[in-house]
C-alpha cells in the first residue's frame, strides 16, 4: 500500500518536473517553432502562435539550397568536416602523450607533466594575439588547418587521458611485458579499450568544443565558402537592418546547429555523466 | 696461455658488448618514450609554449599585421592603464563573475540534488537541463535574442505583460542592469549543465550508510547536506569554482550576440575589449598587452587553480 502510494506521489512529481523542465527548454521548442513560420508572419503575429497555422518547410529549403550568398549548408559541410578532423587528429596526437605521461618512465617527464598541468591555469585569452599572428606568419590565415592545429597542442585532453590511464593495473602490464608484447600494441591493444570511455567523452567533447567555436573562426576565416555554420550564420543575417527579418531561417539555421547536439546527448550521456567526473576530479 | 688470455679478451668483449645492449636498451626507451610524446609537444611548442613568450613580446612592441613594427617599451601598458573603458570593462567583468558564479554554481546543485533521485522519465529531464550547456552559442543566443525581442509578441514580453508583471512590452537591451539581467539569466540557463553533470558524479559517490549512519543519530536533511553531502563535494566544488571564474573571465558571445557592450559600454567586458582594440582596431600589441593584464587579473584564481589541480592529481595517482 504504502509502496504504490510512493509510486503515485513520484509520479505526480516527476510530472511537475516535466512540465518545469519543458519551460526550461523553451527556447530551443521556440527555436524550432519559429523555423516552420514564414518570417513575415513570425514577426507579424499577435498573440505568439505555439503551433504555426500554415506550417511551411521553405526555411529548411532556404538553408539546404540557398538562392545567393552564404550558404548555409556549406557552413555545416565545413563544420563537420573541421571537427571531425579536429578529434580525430587530437585523439590521435593525445592518446600516445597521455600514455608516455601515465605509464612511461623517462627523463624530463615529471617536468613535461607539470608544465602541462600547469598551462591548464592560464586562461585561454592570453593565447589568442598570438596564435592569431602565428597562424598569420604560417600563412594559414583563412584555411581550416587554422581551426585545427592550434587545439592540437591543448593538454586538457592529455590530462583527462592520463586520469584514465593511471588505474589500469600495473599487473595487466607487467603480463603484457612478460608476453613480449611492444608498447605500441600495448597500446592499441589493452590501454585504448580500458580507458574507452574517456576517448568518448573527449571525442564528444572536442567535437562540440569544435563544432560550436565561434570567436576564433570569426577572426580566421574570411571567405564566405569556408565559414564554419556559427558565422555562416551571423554572417547570414548580418546585413539586415531589421534583426528579425529572416527569422524564419535563421532559427531554422539555429535549430540544424542544435539537433545533431541533442542526438549525441542522448547516445552519450550516460558516458558524460562517468567520464567527465573521473576525467576532471579523479577516481576517488 | 695463449687460450687464457683469447678467453679474457671475449668476456672483456662480451661485457663491453652487454653495456653497449644496455644503453642501447635505456636509449631505445628513452627515445620511444619520447617518440609517443613528441607528435603533442610538438604543437603544444608550436601553438601554446611559443605564443605564451610572443605574447609577452608583442605587448612591449607597436604590432601590426601590416605596417612596421616599432619596440615602445611599457608604452602599451601605460595607455591601457590610463583607459577608462579598460577600467569600465574590468569593473563590468569582475560584477559579472561576483553574480553569475554562485547562482551558477547554486542552481547546478538544486538541479544535482534534484537529478541524482529516481524520476519517471529522467532522461527528459537531464536532456532540457544539460544538454543546452553543450549547444552552440549562436544556436542559443539568437533563439534568446528572438525571445528577448522588444516587440509586444516577443515571448518575454508577452507572456510577463499577460501574468501582469510588466504594464507594457519592454526593450530588454535597453539599459545596462536590464542587459545585465538577460545576460546573466541566459549565461546561467546556457552553462549550468556541464556543473550538473560534474555535481551528479559527485553526489553518487558518496556512500549511502554514510546518510543511513546520519539518520540513526537523528540528522535532518539540512545536517545530512551540511555534514556529508558538502563535505563529500569539496573537491568537485573546488574544480568547479576556477572553472567558472576562467569562463567567466571569459564572457564574449553573449554580449556580441545580445548588445555589441552597449549601451554607452556598459556591458563591454575585458574579452570584448581586447576583440576591439585587437581585431576592430589592429593593435595586435597592445591587445596582447591588455591580455596579460587579464592574466594579472586572473592569476590569483589561476594560483588556486593550480592547487587543485595538484590535489586531483595526487588523487589520481593514489586512485
Amino acid at each position: 500500500m504504502t509502496l504504490t502510494k510512493r509510486k503515485i506521489l513520484n509520479l505526480i512529481l516527476s510530472i511537475v518536473l516535466w512540465v518545469f523542465a519543458a519551460v526550461w527548454f523553451v527556447p530551443i521548442f521556440w527555436m524550432f517553432t519559429t523555423s516552420l513560420k514564414q518570417s513575415t508572419l513570425a514577426t507579424s503575429e499577435y498573440p505568439p502562435q505555439w503551433i504555426p497555422k500554415n506550417p511551411t518547410l521553405d526555411n529548411y529549403r532556404m538553408i539546404f539550397a540557398p538562392a545567393s550568398g552564404i550558404s548555409v549548408l556549406q557552413g555545416i559541410k565545413n563544420s563537420l568536416l573541421v571537427a571531425g578532423a579536429s578529434t580525430f587528429l587530437g585523439l590521435v596526437v593525445a592518446i600516445p602523450a597521455a600514455y608516455a605521461l601515465s605509464r612511461l618512465r623517462f627523463k624530463g617527464r615529471n617536468a613535461i607533466l607539470w608544465m602541462y598541468i600547469a598551462i591548464l591555469a592560464f586562461p585561454g585569452i592570453i593565447f589568442l594575439i598570438p596564435q592569431y599572428f602565428i597562424i598569420h606568419r604560417l600563412g594559414l590565415m583563412d584555411t581550416f588547418w587554422a581551426l585545427i592545429l592550434p587545439g592540437l597542442g591543448g593538454t586538457f585532453g592529455v590530462f583527462l587521458l592520463r586520469q584514465y590511464m593511471l588505474g589500469i593495473p600495473r599487473e595487466l602490464e607487467d603480463a603484457a611485458w612478460i608476453d613480449g608484447c611492444s608498447r605500441l600494441r600495448f597500446l592499441l591493444t589493452i590501454v585504448i579499450p580500458y580507458i574507452k570511455p574517456a576517448i568518448f567523452v573527449l571525442a564528444l567533447m572536442s567535437f562540440l568544443g569544435s563544432w560550436n567555436s565561434f570567436l576564433w573562426p570569426l577572426l580566421v576565416l574570411t571567405s564566405p565558402n569556408k565559414y564554419t555554420l556559427p558565422i555562416a550564420l551571423v554572417r547570414f543575417s548580418a546585413g539586415w537592418g531589421d534583426p528579425y527579418r529572416g527569422i524564419g531561417t535563421l532559427m531554422a539555421g539555429a535549430f540544424v546547429s542544435v539537433a545533431p547536439t541533442i542526438l549525441l546527448f542522448l547516445i552519450f550521456h550516460k558516458y558524460l555523466l562517468q567520464g567527465i567526473y573521473i576525467g576532471t576530479v579523479g577516481k576517488e | 696461455m695463449k687460450s687464457q688470455q683469447e678467453v679474457l679478451r671475449v668476456s672483456v668483449e662480451t661485457e663491453r658488448e652487454l653495456k653497449l645492449l644496455r644503453i642501447k636498451r635505456i636509449l631505445r626507451r628513452e627515445v620511444g618514450a619520447w617518440g609517443f610524446l613528441l607528435p603533442h609537444f610538438f604543437f603544444f611548442i608550436l601553438f601554446i609554449a611559443i605564443p605564451l613568450i610572443y605574447g609577452l613580446t608583442m605587448s612591449f612592441y607597436n604590432w601590426t599585421l601590416i605596417g612596421e613594427t616599432r619596440y615602445v617599451g611599457l608604452e602599451n601598458y601605460s595607455r591601457v592603464w590610463s583607459d577608462s573603458r579598460f577600467w569600465m570593462a574590468v569593473k563590468n567583468t569582475v560584477i559579472f563573475a561576483i553574480i553569475s558564479i554562485p547562482l551558477v554554481m547554486g542552481v547546478a546543485l538544486a538541479y544535482a540534488l534534484l537529478l541524482s533521485k529516481k524520476w519517471y522519465g529522467r532522461l527528459w529531464l537531464m536532456t532540457a537541463f544539460v544538454a543546452p550547456t553543450f549547444f552552440s552559442s549562436v544556436g542559443v543566443l539568437t533563439s534568446w535574442r528572438w525571445i528577448l525581442g522588444s516587440h509586444r509578441a516577443g515571448l518575454m514580453n508577452y507572456y510577463l505583460t499577460r501574468l501582469g508583471i510588466l504594464k507594457e512590452p519592454i526593450s530588454w537591451f535597453a539599459t545596462s542592469t536590464r542587459a545585465w539581467a538577460c545576460i546573466i539569466g541566459v549565461t546561467v540557463w546556457w552553462i549550468v549543465g556541464f556543473s550538473i553533470l560534474l555535481y551528479i558524479g559527485a553526489l553518487q559517490r558518496i556512500p549511502p550508510e554514510q546518510y543511513e549512519a546520519a539518520r540513526i543519530d537523528g540528522a535532518g536533511r539540512w545536517a545530512q547536506f551540511w555534514y556529508i553531502t558538502l563535505p563529500w563535494m569539496r573537491n568537485v566544488l573546488f574544480f568547479d569554482v576556477i572553472r567558472q571564474v576562467l569562463l567567466a573571465f571569459g564572457l564574449f558571445d553573449q554580449v556580441y550576440f545580445f548588445t555589441g557592450g552597449g549601451p554607452a559600454g556598459r556591458t563591454r567586458t575585458m574579452v570584448y575589449y581586447l576583440y576591439m582594440v585587437g581585431f576592430e582596431r589592429q593593435q595586435l600589441g597592445r591587445a596582447a598587452a591588455i591580455s596579460w593584464y587579464m592574466f594579472m587579473i586572473i592569476f590569483g584564481f589561476a594560483l588556486i587553480n593550480l592547487f587543485v589541480l595538484l590535489k586531483t592529481v595526487r588523487a589520481g595517482a593514489e586512485g
